[in-house]
This record gives structure tokens, C-alpha cells and sequence, in this order.
């Protein structure tokens, strides 16, 4: 039922034009009591939430199956489910772009928009572990203190692809692929072993035994 | 000059482009304060300046910004010759790309990730090519080459264009008219390159027309697994020509293959009227048996029908001995202009004269020995003579047919070659002379 509920929502929203006004009418277009609609979700901004996870869930599952992606290093893994995910969401184009152009009107402020909220939570825990195992394969370095903000930087990086690919207008998406790899690569060349290390950690040798 | 260093993003290479351009200015501005003090200075010295700068920005640069600026310096002969020859192999760099973007563009491309299509499928590419990187696989059971191309080629040449065009203006001194058809005609070429399934068509009209030549090998292509970014091909085994001279080939081997090259350019020019425009040593592979295997058809430059009777009727000695033909062909070539005095059209046109008949020397006699160091040479020297014409260089308009750009590099590629080659080839008599001379007999009669 819930799948249901998720597709309806997609496609009233496509064939209207905006987004359904509140639960009773688009309970309604479900033909459902307005009750029996809260079994499965609290609100339409928690069917939005959940398509966004969903899809995520999706893409994780179907990538992660495949027999190349496990001999993937950590970097080749998070492009990976990046170009997934911008594939996953061609599908839906439309619909992504109505609900990140409609953000504006209910956050002035630039903040994350609310309809990612269960998205950002599964991708920071996904990107915890992953920047666990880039640690332990020395991949990137780990830091004190600054280790722990690596996934909330990926979910930024994360964040600027998707709206650079909502504003990509080259065919195919081109552009987008190129901005996944730059802004992966650069991700990780900022995470891993810089001079910036030796020079800390230089300095703190310098300044104690001066 | 190294090239050890390659800005790579585009605010670097734009930051080059602003130095250099600054650079120029600065000469300038030099110059004529010199030229104050004393009035003697000439702009030869001018002219070296700017091609030392501007070759010291060029050799940091890579990409289609550096094969444009070396295409266009070498029509007007801006670089001294030593220095355009660095830049023949000029490539356009990239770095290599991620394993899941090379599957992310067979998705898009086929559906499918390169595991499912082939047998076997190596992650690792074997060798970079111009635009983009070559993979090995097997399919069928056979050893196949597959050229992904880099993403965002396209943009990235427009806008390596866009930025060497306001330098172009200065550099050559040319006109912004005149020099937009040479640009465009460089640019639509470049873009050509990235489009693999033309390239794949042109590979296929080539290779059918030149089948019956002997000792000349293509490779067989694939369609369902070739689209814009990708292209699929039959691995051609072979050496390129630096190695296959260090196993001290015969020299009646390094004939045969010369002599195959010379016969498929032969073909292209004057039968199917499109060529193979990129005649440089990484193109061709030279086979154990003798045999001469050509890859990638990514430049080929068609011959418009009346720029082709008109450029090769030089090459008719009949033709060419008759002035009112000649200068009809000038004209038409734009190598004259009407707005010329008649003495600089007098000189330019004995110039050219001189040039064309030493240019068309292996065509004239029933065979010729392209190991001749002596007549290489000559064309340099003779070249280097042109173009410190001071006719020429006070032109503010370009000289020659825009079509004529791809066309003299491929001659100059194709005699280059086969001097390495040290190849001696047959190239007299040709029915294609009869056509030309056809073509422009009606005239011949008027005048005479």
C-alpha cells in the first residue's frame, strides 16, 4: 500500500502541477478515509521523506550487489553510488526539480530542504561507514576532531550534485558526470594526506621543543 | 622550454592566455619605444619576441587551445618551423577516468555495464588516446579495443576556443573576419573528433573504398557497441613507427608499406574527395608481413568539389604553364586578391609557384625516394623563406582557402611519414591528372 501511496503522490503531483493540498483531498484521489491514510503515513511531507529514501535504499541495494562494486576502493564506491543516484533520479526529473524549486517558498534561509531529511540521515550513516573504511585503508587520513565532520562534508558534496544536475542543461547530463568526479576526487584529495598533515604536525614539534 | 608542468583548470589556462596576451602588448610597447630611439629597428625582431612568448605559454598549454594556435601558426608561419614541430603530437589532456564513470557511460550509452557486454573486461586502460583512453576486452573470444571518450569534451574545446581567439587576432595580425573562417573551419573539425559514431561511418565508407589496396589493413568495427562516447573495434596488432624502424626493416618492406600509404591517400584525394586528415605516426600501425594497419578516423576532412579542382590543378604541368589558368586558380584559392596591387600579386604568385612545383616534385616523376633528406629540407627552407616575405606578412588578410588548412597538413604529415619511413614509392603517371586537366580544358583553349 505504501508503494502505492508513494506513486500516486508522484503522479498527482506531475499531472497538476504542484503538490496535493492536504491529506483529505489527496486521500481522497487515493479513494481512502482520510484515517486510514495516517496508518501508513503522518503527513505528505513524510511521503515525500520516504521517496527520497526509498530511492536511496534502491540505488544502495542494486549497486551493492554487483560483483565489481565490492573490489571498488572507498572513493570508486561513493562514485558509484553518486552516478547511480543521479540515474535513479532522471526517472523523475520532474518531480525532483518541482520540490527542490518549491523549497524556496517555505525556507527563505538556504537550509537543507525538509523533504531530504530522511535522506540526509540514511546517506550520513552510509558515508560514516564508508569514510571508516577509506580510514582503515589509508585511503584518507584520520584527524582529530575533523575526522568525525568527513561524512557531513560528503552529504555536502552529495547535496551540491543534485542541484548541480537540477541546473545541468548539457545532453545527457554530461556536465554532471564531470562534476561527480571532479567534486569526489577533490573530496578525497582534501581528506587524504596533504602537506598541510606534515606542516601541523611540524609546527607541533616546533613549538614544543623550541 | 619543458613541458613538464599542465595548468588544468580553465581559470589556469585563461590566466595563461591573459599573461601571454599581456606579454604581447608589452613587446609592443617595447618595440616602439625602441623603434624611438632608433628608427632602423625592424619588426623582425618584434616577431621574434612574440613567437618566443607565445610559445612559452603554448608549451604549458594542452588541449584543442594548443592545436588550434598550432594550426593557425603554422599557416602563417608565425612559430619558426622548429618550434611547430614540438607540437605536432599535441593531445588533449585529461585525467583518466574513474572505474565507475567508464561504467556509468556504458549505461548511458548501451543499457549495460561493460561486464555484461564482454566476456572480459580490463578496468585498467592500456593506452590514453587524443579525447580519451582505450580499454581492452574480449568479445567472442577475440581481442577487442574500446575508446571511451572523456566527458565534457565538447564544452571544454568550445571554450579553449573562445579563449584563444582574442590572441589569435594579435598574434597573427590578421583581420577578425579572416580569421574567423580558419578558426571555424579548426573548430568544427575538433568537434567532429568527439563524435564517435561519425567516426564510426567514416571508417567504414574509408575502409570499403580502400579495400583493394594491397598491403593495407583496416580493422572491423562494432555498431551495437558504439555510440557517441564509445567505440568498439578489432584490436590491430603492429608497431608504430618508432619501433617497427628499430627492427631494422628491409628496405623493400618499408617500400611496400610506404607505398600502401601513398596509394590510400592517393584514393582518398582524388577519388572519394575525403581524407584522412591526420597523417601523424600514431595513426598507423606497421604489421610484421609488410603490411600498413591505419586506426582512427576521427579527423577527416571532405574536399568541396571546386577547392579540389582548383588546388590539385597545380600538380598538372600542363596546366601550370599557362598564366591566365594560374591566376584564375589564385584567385579562387584566395591566395590573390582582387584589392592587390600588381606587383604584390606578381610576387606572391611567383612564390607560390616556386613552392607548389617543389611540393608537387614526388608527383611528377613515375617514382620518388621520399629517404631523400635533402629535398625535406628544401621544403623547409623554402618555407622559412615565405613566410618572412614581407608581402605576406604585411597582409592583414589570410591567405589561402580556409579548406586548404587541413589539407597541406596532411601532405605535410604524409611526406614527413614516409622520409622516417625512408620509403621509396611510386607515385607518377594517375588517371586523376586526366579529370583535372579536363576539368580546366575549356579555359585552356579560350586563352590560347
Amino acid at each position: 500500500m505504501k508503494d502505492q501511496i508513494i506513486s500516486t503522490y508522484i503522479k498527482q503531483c506531475l499531472e497538476t502541477g504542484k503538490v496535493p493540498s492536504n491529506v483529505y483531498a489527496f486521500a481522497k484521489v487515493l479513494d481512502m478515509e482520510e484515517k486510514d491514510f495516517y496508518t501508513y503515513f503522518s503527513s505528505l511531507e513524510a511521503v515525500e521523506m520516504t521517496i527520497f529514501q526509498y530511492w536511496f535504499q534502491q540505488v544502495r541495494e542494486q549497486t551493492e550487489k554487483s560483483e565489481i562494486y565490492a573490489g571498488y576502493s572507498a572513493r570508486e564506491k561513493i562514485l558509484a553510488i553518486y552516478f547511480a543516484w543521479i540515474e535513479a533520479l532522471k526517472g523523475n526529473r520532474s518531480f525532483v526539480k518541482m520540490l527542490f524549486d518549491r523549497k524556496q517558498d517555505h525556507f527563505p534561509m538556504p537550509k537543507f530542504p525538509h523533504f531530504l531529511k530522511l535522506l540526509r540521515h540514511d546517506f550520513i550513516e552510509w558515508a560514516n561507514s564508508i569514510t571508516n573504511e577509506a580510514i582503515g585503508s589509508k585511503e584518507i587520513e584520520d584527524r582529530k576532531f575533523l575526522s568525525e565532520k568527513y561524512k557531513d562534508g560528503l552529504w555536502m558534496n552529495f547535496f551540491f550534485v543534485m542541484n548541480f544536475w537540477l541546473k545541468d542543461d548539457s545532453p545527457n547530463f554530461e556536465k554532471t558526470d564531470v562534476a561527480i568526479e571532479k567534486s569526489v576526487n577533490l573530496a578525497f584529495d582534501l581528506m587524504g594526506k596533504s602537506p598541510l598533515d606534515s606542516l601541523f604536525d611540524f609546527g607541533k614539534f616546533m613549538f614544543q621543543n623550541k | 622550454m619543458e613541458q613538464n608542468s599542465i595548468p588544468s583548470s580553465k581559470v589556469e589556462r585563461a590566466m595563461r592566455f591573459v599573461k601571454t596576451g599581456a606579454q604581447i602588448g608589452g613587446n609592443y610597447i617595447k618595440h616602439y619605444s625602441k623603434k624611438m630611439v632608433d628608427p632602423s629597428l625592424s619588426r623582425e625582431e618584434l616577431h621574434e619576441d612574440n613567437a618566443t612568448d607565445v610559445y612559452n605559454a603554448l608549451s604549458e598549454l594542452k588541449g584543442s587551445a594548443l592545436k588550434v594556435a598550432q594550426m593557425l601558426s603554422m599557416e602563417k608561419n608565425i612559430l619558426p618551423r622548429q618550434y611547430t614541430n614540438k607540437f605536432q603530437m599535441a593531445q588533449y589532456n585529461a585525467p583518466p577516468l574513474s572505474g565507475p564513470l567508464i561504467i556509468q557511460t556504458f549505461i548511458k550509452s548501451f543499457g549495460k555495464a561493460p561486464q555484461e557486454i564482454f566476456e572480459q573486461f580490463n578496468m585498467k586502460a592500456c593506452n590514453a588516446a587524443s579525447i580519451g583512453q582505450v580499454h581492452e576486452a574480449i568479445l567472442n573470444q577475440k581481442k577487442i579495443a574500446i575508446k571511451i571518450q572523456y566527458p565534457g569534451v565538447a564544452e571544454s574545446i568550445k571554450s579553449d576556443l573562445r579563449m584563444v581567439k582574442p590572441i589569435a587576432f594579435r598574434l597573427l595580425d590578421m583581420n577578425e573576419k579572416e580569421l574567423e573562417k580558419y578558426i571555424k573551419e579548426v573548430e568544427g573539425k575538433l568537434l567532429e573528433e568527439t563524435d564517435y559514431e561519425l567516426e564510426y561511418k567514416r571508417s567504414i565508407e574509408i575502409s570499403e573504398a580502400c579495400a583493394h589496396i594491397p598491403n593495407l589493413v583496416f580493422t572491423k568495427y562494432y555498431k551495437e557497441y558504439t555510440s557517441k562516447r564509445v567505440l568498439t573495434m578489432d584490436w590491430m596488432e603492429g608497431l608504430h613507427l618508432d619501433d617497427y624502424l628499430k627492427t631494422n626493416p628491409s628496405q623493400e618492406e618499408r617500400n611496400r608499406i610506404g607505398q600502401a600509404m601513398w596509394d590510400f591517400y592517393d584514393i582518398q584525394v582524388h577519388e572519394l574527395k575525403s581524407v584522412h586528415a591526420d597523417p601523424h605516426p600514431g595513426n598507423f600501425l606497421m604489421q610484421e608481413n609488410g603490411k600498413l594497419g591505419v586506426i582512427d578516423f576521427g579527423c577527416v576532412k571532405e574536399i568541396p568539389e571546386d577547392f579540389y579542382y582548383n588546388y590539385f590543378a597545380l600538380l598538372v604541368n600542363e596546366l601550370l604553364e599557362e598564366p591566365g589558368i594560374v591566376k584564375k586558380i589564385m584567385t579562387q584559392q584566395e591566395i590573390i586578391n582582387a584589392n592587390d596591387t600588381k606587383e604584390v600579386q606578381q610576387i606572391i604568385t611567383d612564390a607560390f609557384l616556386k613552392m607548389t612545383k617543389l611540393l608537387a616534385t614526388p608527383f611528377v616523376e613515375p617514382s620518388f625516394d621520399f629517404g631523400n633528406n635533402e629535398y625535406i629540407d628544401k621544403i623547409y627552407a623554402l618555407g622559412e623563406e615565405v613566410s618572412k616575405m614581407d608581402e605576406l606578412k604585411k597582409s592583414k588578410e589570410g591567405r589561402g582557402s580556409q579548406h586548404a588548412l587541413y589539407i597541406n597538413r596532411t601532405y605535410f604529415g604524409l611526406y614527413s611519414i614516409l622520409n622516417v619511413l625512408q620509403a621509396k614509392v611510386n607515385t607518377g603517371e594517375r588517371d586523376w591528372k586526366t579529370a583535372l586537366f579536363n576539368y580546366h580544358k575549356p579555359q585552356l583553349s579560350a586563352v590560347s
